[in-house]
């Protein structure tokens, strides 16, 4: 590449941009096929806290209630209507071990908002809701034990 | 890059290029490892048992509720707090206390963001266990 064969006199003083634009472009494939596979259908901002717990993220197996900022719901990522939600959650936490559901709500919501859903998910198999929230940016939790999990992630 | 001033000048180099396959791959690398150790942070609640049992007899057990009330108040079993006061305050009621369990109710026309502001609080003073009251 960087010897030609027919002007051997000149030295080519330009730098090789070849690697450059390959690797450009594999970035802007990978972001391309990235960016809507994670903001499908959903988008919703969760309020950030500082003492948080770190949970580890299974997409196969974990269950995501999401609430926009217009409260619409959304069972995994696909949007579902308020009186469809309850025969929805019974149905995955009928036959399950664990009744934990992550909660992924906008954080301008009114908490009302909320509290109809868990109220939801308390009567159709839900134990215990994890509130999905952002850590505050340059803060550590207070707790222990979250930090020594988010060390081990 | 594929000359090189060392070498003898009469021989083409064979060998293939690999460094931009190299700074592709190094990419790649880079991507997965921040994309798949992914977690989410979360404040873990207890839903309410949807069929309560009648309450026990005998004196009501000293659980402790942290109401959220309009306007940034707060109320700790009915004695009003501050939000700026509200951490030591949970501090303090915690400190030697054995059950670190809490009750977070919320009013319906609070933001969720204050309660996760209380909750947030409530953990860092050392709740372990946050209940959420039933609805209504």
């Amino acid at each position: 590449m960087g010897m030609s064969a027919g002007g051997g006199a000149a030295v080519k003083a330009e730098p090789n941009v070849t690697p450059m634009i390959d690797v450009m472009l594999v970035l802007l494939i990978i972001f391309m096929i990235v960016v809507p596979a994670i903001n499908a259908g959903f988008n919703a901002i969760p309020p950030e806290a500082q003492s948080v717990a770190t949970h580890p993220e299974d997409d196969q197996n974990d269950q995501v209630l999401g609430i926009d900022s217009d409260g619409n719901y959304y069972l995994n990522k696909r949007p579902i209507a308020q009186d469809q939600l309850a025969a929805a959650v019974k149905g995955i936490f009928e036959n399950r071990e664990e009744h934990i559901m992550y909660v992924k709500a906008h954080k301008d919501l009114k908490y009302v908002k909320v509290i109809d859903a868990m109220d939801i998910l308390a009567h159709n198999g839900v134990a215990v809701a994890a509130l999905i929230t952002e850590q505050k940016p340059g803060t550590e939790s207070l707790v222990e034990s979250d930090r020594v999990k988010a060390k081990a992630k | 890059m594929s000359m090189s001033a060392g070498d003898s000048n009469t021989g083409l180099t064979n060998e293939p290029n690999v460094t931009p396959m190299i700074d592709v791959l190094l990419v790649l690398l880079i991507i997965f490892m921040m994309v798949i150790p992914m977690s989410r942070k979360a404040i873990d609640t207890q839903l309410p048992d949807p069929t309560p049992r009648p309450a026990p007899p005998g004196p009501p057990p000293d659980q402790i509720v942290l109401e959220v009330l309009p306007n940034n108040q707060f109320a700790l079993n009915k004695t009003p707090v501050q939000k700026d006061a509200l951490f030591n305050r949970l501090k303090e009621t915690y400190n030697g206390r054995p059950e670190k369990i809490i009750f977070i109710k919320g009013d319906t026309t609070v933001a969720y963001s204050d309660v996760i502001f209380a909750m947030d609080q409530a953990r860092g003073a050392g709740v372990t266990i946050i209940g959420v009251p039933p609805k209504g």
